[in-house]
């Protein structure tokens, strides 16, 4: 049989993975199941099917009014501050930050720092809690001098006689007018960090983003094992070596052959192992060696991690003093100025995330998709991101001609038809 | 030996396909109109080939194993006694048929006319497409199937069975729904739109439109195979097989004879400059002519390059005739051309057969992937064993120092790494709908060659090839809803 290559179906909608449901418009009839007034037991509904095509029914027609109603009444949900919860912060212009002066809401455990009896947030973290409607944030007063003291006035604190902000005002003063490059914190990181909060994840900035880069992380792992293999068996090394001249296989191909051609010489070779392993002429990174970077410190490089991301599973033991490593490391970049990253900008980035490497009870494939370090690119175009995950992929450390006549592996993705779904 | 084997499979390919099974799959179609939801009943596929033994060498190369050493059986060790002894007075080469290709400028490929060697190149690592089939050689199948004579279906009628098969499919479908609705509507006393009359509706406008697609693509994928057949390449062809026939002996003739009782084997074996370059330079199973003799891998490689960009520079073409008609009249080593043109050092051959190289040095089967919008696509054995995995992408990098030593070279070096996001997502999306993984292969270019390598009887192939380094990235799409927990 040939290639399957043309075998590639017209027919197949991408596999469920690769449907984004956000980018679709949902049947909302599901919005009406949620409990109106418990609010405690809230889940996440499940979403409902599209409808592609009209057809004069009364059925379709009703089902679509109906789905409409339940948007509607999700959105005309009456939203209010209570005034128990009624969280007021300060915008504090020379820092660009805003602070609170009592934390009254669990945001609080996922945003902000504490510092000197205020809680401190930061400009995307402000903006975040302005835009959702959790927080009244208010200019700062004017202080007159000579009058340091907090005043109170009808038993109002200075900070609430502030006018409010707008959020027109909040994302103006929040966005690009940080000290440092570029105003710091761009429109595109907050598209990011607002969508990626809004999934339900716990973001936080990587590093304090005074820094060009972040360090280097060495893979600690690697080092030690490599004295192991190196102090343990000089013994089994010492007969090794014996065997491999007694059996006088060619680990290296002489000098003349590989000027010349053929790299394989006229003699006989023992096995399949053999001929790969001098076929292996073209140098690759030198996988144990620790990573390094090429490209001198620059502040304008725009592949620098931004955010760190954990998940919400173990959002109940969740502290912010003590957050561990993240789950995901998020670059920012933006579409339209930043062309797709060189090899040496990826080596830079990769080498600032820590080694990762794979299960190594998966499967071929698993491992090599995993890579031994990863991060994940958003690529924000006008507010739009796309999420790219890279990983550093080794693919020496697989060597597949070792695996010959063990046949592919099998994900779960077998059990395809003949050709059917993908070609090639 | 390997010959022998590679002809008989060819010839007693079992044939358990009835010839009529298109019609039965129609009739099938139409009867199961009552439930399309149902499983359908299984069709009896044909029964595969035995790959595993057809394709059991992954190179075009022998091995010798020493026999097992078996411990409670002490006589085992005689016989590796005897093996290796017997193979250290005669010792048998790893190269046993050192196969034959033509360079032709006009297709930019290696062509390979011999029977036993289109076999043989297919069979042991899956080189090369036959040149009037979509991958595997199988026009000579095709045609007899055509005429009426036994041989096993091809691939590409399989292609087209299952088209036919899912087109049958989504009508049943679409007629369902079309029921469905006709029977609410019934239900809910309206009565049925206009259209409904007409035979055509029995699509929705979406599978319409799918079905227009489909249609469309299968005439090209029959386009396909009528293309290469145009004139020039007939005459290509026919000059191989003149030439081919001159160097023919008895046994071979005999032997196609027996393969092809009435019909000529109008296909060649077309390998890519990479395949070419890799089984001559690197297995040294091929031998590359043009017009009447052997090339020099070093040649080779120059050659490649001077056809790897288009259209070819005619100064650089006439370099290369030139250059081989001196070496035709004088020798190999004894001319000294300090005129030649320098090789770019980002040639798209080199690149591309660094990368070849690299990952057919690691076991994989590296076939080309210009229809997946990538590079290469990587097989694990070879196509006919499993789907490709992954996907490669060259991208040269330009991280030398000397790409950034002078303000010119770095902005031209910028021009050439600036690539949008949108060709990467592109080329991105293309692969996750054929579910495969994208890899990122950044080759490394080095300065340019030294003075001492541009002359071309010093190149030194393995020097030029080991001055580049590769690196591999997996890029995948990342969706935050489905890896929040």
């Amino acid at each position: 049989m040939a290639d399957y290559d043309e075998n590639l179906s017209h027919l197949r909608g991408p596999s469920a993975a690769d449907i984004d449901l956000d980018d679709e418009t949902q049947d909302f009839r599901f919005l009406s199941n949620l409990p109106t007034h418990d609010v405690k037991d809230l889940t996440l509904p499940k979403r409902g099917d599209k409808d592609f095509e009209s057809h004069a029914t009364s059925l379709q027609l009703s089902t679509l009014e109906a789905s409409r109603q339940a948007m509607h009444n999700a959105l005309s949900w009456p939203r209010i501050h209570t005034q128990k919860t009624h969280l007021l912060a300060t915008y504090h212009p020379e820092s660009n930050m805003a602070y609170v002066k009592k934390a009254k809401t669990q945001h609080f455990q996922t945003l902000g720092h504490f510092k000197a009896g205020k809680n401190w947030l930061l400009p995307e973290e402000a903006l975040f809690m302005i835009e959702r409607g959790s927080m009244d944030c208010r200019w700062p007063v004017q202080v007159e001098e000579g009058r340091t003291d907090i005043i109170v006035y009808d038993g109002q604190e200075e900070n609430e006689r502030g006018v409010p902000m707008s959020l027109q005002g909040a994302y103006a003063a929040f966005i690009g007018f940080e000290g440092g490059v570029g105003g710091k914190l761009t429109l595109e990181m907050y598209t990011v960090y607002a969508g990626l909060k809004r999934a339900g994840f716990i973001v936080f900035r990587a590093g304090d983003w005074d820094d060009e880069r972040l360090p280097i992380q060495y893979n600690e792992q690697d080092a030690r094992d490599g004295d192991k293999v190196k102090s343990g068996n000089w013994a089994f090394g010492f007969v090794a070596e014996i065997w491999r001249r007694l059996s006088r296989k060619e680990t290296e191909v002489p000098a003349d052959r590989l000027k010349c051609g053929p790299l394989l010489g006229s003699g006989l070779y023992r096995s399949y192992a053999d001929i790969y392993r001098l076929l292996q002429v073209i140098p690759t990174r030198d996988r144990n060696a620790p990573p390094e970077l090429i490209l001198p410190p620059d502040c304008s490089n725009p592949f620098r991690i931004t955010f760190d991301v954990y998940k919400t599973a173990g959002a109940g033991k969740f502290k912010k003093s003590t957050r561990g490593p993240p789950d995901y490391r998020i670059a920012v970049v933006n579409a339209r100025e930043t062309p797709v990253p060189t090899m040496a900008q990826l080596n830079d980035l990769l080498a600032t995330t820590p080694y990762d490497p794979p299960n190594p009870n998966g499967n071929l494939y698993q491992k090599l998709r995993h890579g031994s370090r990863n991060v994940i690119l958003a690529v924000v175009d006008n507010g739009i991101p796309s999420y790219i995950r890279v990983g550093d992929t080794p693919f020496t450390d697989e060597k597949l001609y070792k695996r010959l006549g063990r046949g592919p592996p099998r994900g779960k993705k077998s059990g395809r038809g003949r050709g059917r779904g993908r070609g090639g | 030996m390997s010959h022998d084997m590679a002809a008989d499979v060819a010839v007693s390919m079992p044939d358990p396909l009835p010839n009529d099974r298109p019609s039965n799959q129609i009739t099938n179609g139409v009867e199961r109109n009552e439930d399309v939801n149902e499983p359908k009943p299984q069709i009896p596929r044909p029964k595969r080939p035995n790959f595993a033994q057809i394709h059991a060498k992954p190179l075009p190369l022998d091995v010798y194993p020493l026999p097992a050493f078996i411990p409670h059986n002490p006589l085992s060790l005689v016989r590796i006694a005897i093996a290796l002894i017997s193979q250290s007075f005669w010792p048998p080469s790893s190269q046993t048929v050192i196969h034959t290709g033509y360079f032709s400028k006009e297709t930019q490929s290696v062509h390979v006319t011999d029977a036993q060697s289109i076999r043989a190149l297919w069979e042991q690592g899956f080189f090369g497409k036959g040149s009037l089939s979509r991958s595997e050689p199988r026009w000579l199948d095709q045609e007899k199937r055509k005429r009426g004579l036994v041989a096993s279906l091809t691939s590409e009628e399989a292609t087209r069975l299952r088209r036919e098969e899912r087109r049958q499919f989504k009508l049943e479908r679409a007629r369902k729904e079309r029921e469905a609705i006709e029977q609410q509507l019934r239900e809910e006393g309206k009565p049925y739109p206009a259209i409904q009359d007409e035979e055509v509706s029995v699509e929705s406008d979406l599978d319409k439109s799918q079905d227009s697609q489909l249609q469309a693509s299968d005439e090209r994928t029959e386009g396909v195979s009528p293309i290469p057949t145009s004139d020039s390449c007939v005459v290509a062809d026919d000059n191989l097989r003149r030439e081919l026939e001159e160097g023919k002996d008895i046994s071979t003739q005999i032997a196609e004879e027996i393969c092809q009782p009435d019909i000529q084997n109008q296909e060649h074996l077309q390998l890519t400059p990479e395949e070419a370059f890799f089984l001559a330079h690197a297995t040294g199973a091929l031998q590359v002519y043009r017009n009447n003799s052997v090339v020099p891998s070093s040649y080779l490689l120059r050659l490649f390059c001077t056809y790897s960009t288009f259209p070819f520079s005619e100064k650089a073409e006439a370099y290369m005739d030139t250059i081989y008609r001196l070496t035709e009249l004088h020798g190999r080593n004894s001319i000294d051309f300090s005129e030649t043109g320098a090789m770019a050092p980002d040639n798209p051959f080199i690149l591309r057969y660094v990368v070849y190289l690299h990952f057919r040095s690691l076991g994989w089967v590296v076939r080309p992937g210009v229809k997946f919008a990538v590079d290469y696509l990587l097989y694990n054995r070879g196509p006919v064993f499993a789907h490709a995995e992954f996907a490669v992408i060259i991208i040269p990098s330009y991280s030398h120092q000397y790409w950034t030593e002078t303000s010119e070279r770095k902005a031209e070096v910028d021009k050439r790494q600036n690539r949008g996001w949108w060709w990467l997502h592109r080329i991105n999306r293309v692969q996750t709908q054929v579910q495969k993984t994208l890899v990122l292969v950044y080759v490394e270019v080095p300065p340019p060659l030294d003075e001492e390598h541009r002359m071309f009887h010093k190149l030194n192939v393995g020097d030029v090839l080991q001055s580049y380094k590769v690196r591999e990235f997996v890029v995948r799409r990342w969706t935050p809803n489905r890896n929040r927990d």
